[in-house]
């Protein structure tokens, strides 16, 4: 299993060719940024070097799922999986298909990832980096994978349990009361026909959520957050 | 069946099967041997016994999976009624129990149904507490087959009918289900036997079975679909399943019983129409998305009998877009007081008393949708409440006209022809007659001649599928052999020949009840 958390502690540089190994050359982030201090923090201390690893001396990547004491910002990898940059992982990530998912001149693996989930995790970091799903929703919040999955990666087809969902949005109670329609005070989607649903049912993280009422119901008028737009 | 006798019909049934195979299957059981010889052993590789999977490479030789991801005693499919009593029932033989559904969401058609079961008794001895007459078994059995047309097997409904109290005593008693303290009958219900979950829906019941699987540590998981059922040979167990979760499948197998409890195939309109060319896609349907049928097909393909899957019950009153059945359409079978059914011209186009089946094919037969039903107040306040009205209203399901011009002219009818049909149809009330259609008047019919007049949209829909696999009365599943599948199970509207031709209001609950929970213990009692 891959911890989740250790896919947003590193941070990146620039590379369009993958480098798959340790033993490969660090590729350099200069391709994109002139300098380090032109991305970095204002009271950010003065960065010598051009790639990832310079910033690793202080960053130190654990191999708990703890944050270490100076952990990268999620931000980091927002900047960079966004549709519109086309970073590879491989700029700041070490990666052997199928064996390991590291950083450069680190001893630390975050799991073995074979190509179909780093295509899967491109795929997922770059809408969480947008703005349409829940995923960015939460993303814009500082919300990174953990929030909502823990320390392990999901399967395919696995969903969110409630409670987590509800550790942060309150209680069933609550969420029936503030979203009670005042036209039709019995068409409350927290509080159907259906008894207690899963959230993942409407409120997908990395899809276009959808109102489950709808499939049947298809004259009621329903919003959800990382709706259709 | 005493148990000698149900020794020797299989044995009886084995001498047929083997007879037809020599000639038949040589071929097949030649490979399976073959595979045997080679040091395969069945449940661990091997041919699967299966019929061609279309669009699969290798269609007519499934390979049996060569490991499980995962072991449980039962393991039912589908999680309305008849899924949870199965479930419940093999729980608590202490037995290990997976319920598979495919939606995000547990429940089927059962969570969205109306909440009306038929008892002939009760614990509360309601009946006699309320005074509503006599009632008996066979009086119940006798209603249930004659619904059907004679169709259905009387052994299988005199199961359902005398499970039928103790199963709902049991959710009441273990799983906390409220009725209301009254009961209702007519239709083809001869007696007072119709029991009401306390707000008119399927999820009190559901809720209540749910509760007693899960104090007896029954799991269940959503969003999980069978993909195909393992068996190895003709004569042998089922000895699993294929199920896929998002893009991953598995293989779980099944130790003790496999139970299908996964509903009819009311939204397949392919295989519906398939076995009922009269059933065209321009019906919609009352059920759940999920009613898809794809387990009678799974079933077939390992040698199962399925059995009248041409009789399908048409509810003629949906909702016309979507095919809901609710409160609100319920007022269009709420006929003894005089409303009309109309079509699009304002024209009446059958009599308002005939069978469900006769209105569709009427409906269906003109192509005009959608049709109205028409009531007025005085009609509507008889079958049912101000509260009702208004929220109807309220909701654009009852269109309001404070005069028949009005409410013609909102839906968009002809309204010269609307009034020329009311007050013809007021007219020949007053005499007693209808001598377009010959509904027969009586004297409770009230005419439409006072508004405030409303509306309600309707349109055909599929409700239920009487047909389904054939099962015994212990919900073994019957092969086209005649011969029990060891350790397969159906119940509930998968199950087939226990409504016969059509299925009267408040027999789908005891039915899925009473033949869930006998799956469930008859799974369970299987040897491992």
């Amino acid at each position: 299993m891959i911890s989740l958390f250790f896919l947003l502690v590193a941070e990146p540089c620039e590379s369009r060719s993958p480098a798959r190994s340790t033993k490969a050359q660090v590729p350099s982030c200069t391709r994109c940024h002139k300098d380090f201090v032109s991305v970095l923090p204002q009271k950010h201390p003065l960065v010598a070097g051009k790639d990832i690893t310079a910033c690793l001396s202080c960053h130190i990547p654990s191999s708990s799922t703890k944050a270490g004491p100076k952990p990268f910002s999620t931000t980091i990898h927002r900047e960079h999986v966004k549709a519109d940059v086309k970073v590879h992982c491989t700029a700041c990530h070490t990666w052997s298909p199928g064996k390991s998912l590291g950083l450069p001149k680190q001893m630390v693996s975050f799991g073995k990832v074979s190509k179909d989930q780093m295509d899967l995790f491109r795929q997922i970091f770059s809408s969480w980096s947008g703005d349409r799903y829940l995923d960015a929703l939460h993303a814009n919040r500082n919300i990174t994978c953990t929030g909502c999955h823990g320390n392990t990666l999901p399967d395919s087809g696995d969903t969110v349990e409630n409670d987590r969902c509800l550790g942060c949005h309150g209680s069933v109670v609550d969420l029936v009361a503030k979203t009670t329609p005042k036209d039709h005070p019995a068409r409350n989607p927290h509080k159907s026909h259906l008894g207690e649903i899963a959230c993942a049912v409407c409120h997908h993280g990395h899809s276009v959520s959808q109102v489950y009422c709808l499939g049947c119901h298809t004259k009621f008028i329903m919003k959800i957050p990382g709706g259709e737009k | 069946m005493k148990k000698k006798e149900f020794e020797e019909a299989l044995s009886n049934g084995r001498d047929t099967f083997q007879s037809a195979e020599s000639t038949i299957l040589c071929s097949r059981r030649d490979i399976l041997r073959g595979g045997i010889g080679l040091g395969i052993i069945a449940s661990t590789g091997g041919l699967a016994m299966n019929l061609a999977s279309p669009g699969t490479a290798e269609a007519g030789a499934r390979k049996l999976p060569t490991k499980w991801d995962e072991t449980y005693d039962v393991v039912v499919v589908g999680s309305g009624f008849a899924g949870l009593a199965a479930a419940a029932e093999a729980a608590k033989t202490g037995a290990k129990v997976l319920i598979l559904e495919k939606m995000p969401v547990y429940g089927g058609n059962s969570i969205i149904s109306s909440g009306s079961y038929a008892a002939w008794t009760d614990k509360y001895k309601l009946r006699e507490k309320l005074n509503l007459g006599e009632d008996s078994p066979e009086r119940h059995i006798e209603d249930m087959i004659k619904a059907g047309d004679y169709y259905g097997d009387p052994k299988l409904a005199e199961v359902v009918v005398r499970g039928a109290p103790d199963a709902l005593n049991w959710m009441i008693d273990e799983g906390g289900l409220k009725i209301r303290q009254v009961l209702s009958g007519g239709g083809g219900q001869t007696a007072f036997r119709v029991h009401i979950s306390e707000n008119s829906l399927g999820e009190p019941f559901c809720e209540a079975l749910k509760k007693i699987g899960e104090k007896y540590g029954t799991k269940m998981r959503l969003g999980t679909k069978v993909t195909w059922i393992w068996r190895a040979e003709q004569e042998g167990p089922v000895l699993g399943v294929e199920v896929e979760k998002g893009k991953k499948k598995q293989n779980i197998a099944v130790k003790k019983g496999l139970v299908i409890a996964s509903g009819g195939f009311g939204r397949d309109i392919k295989m519906r129409q398939a076995y009922n060319p009269s059933v065209v896609p321009e019906y919609n349907s009352t059920n759940q998305p999920g009613a898809t049928g794809e387990m009678i097909r799974y079933a077939q393909a390992i040698g199962a009998d399925a059995i009248q899957l041409n009789f399908i019950q048409l509810y003629p009153f949906g909702e016309a877009e979507t095919g809901l059945l609710d409160p609100y359409q319920a007022y269009a079978t709420r006929i003894g007081f005089g409303p009309i059914y109309v079509n699009k011209l304002g024209k009446r186009y059958v009599s308002e008393l005939e069978r469900r089946d006769v209105c569709a094919r009427a409906q269906i037969k003109m192509g005009l949708k959608p049709t109205y039903v028409i009531m007025n107040y005085k009609q509507m306040v008889k079958v049912g409440g101000e509260k009702d009205l208004e929220s109807g209203v309220a909701k654009g399901r009852f269109i309001k006209g404070d005069t028949i011009e009005e409410l013609g002219s909102k839906l968009n009818i002809p309204v010269p022809a609307l009034v020329e049909t009311v007050n013809n149809y007021n007219r020949n009330m007053k005499e007693g007659k209808d001598p377009e259609f010959n509904k027969k008047i009586n004297k409770d019919m009230l005419p439409l001649d006072e508004g405030p007049f409303f509306a309600l949209t309707a349109w055909p829909a599929v409700h239920f599928c009487c047909g389904g696999l054939r099962i015994d009365a212990s919900a073994k599943v019957i092969d086209i052999w005649d011969k029990p599948i060891p350790r397969l199970f159906a119940c509930g509207e998968v199950a087939g020949g226990v409504m016969g031709s059509n299925r009267l209001n408040g027999n789908a609950y005891p039915m899925c009840t009473v033949f869930g929970r006998i799956a469930g213990t008859s799974a369970a009692k299987e040897k491992a």
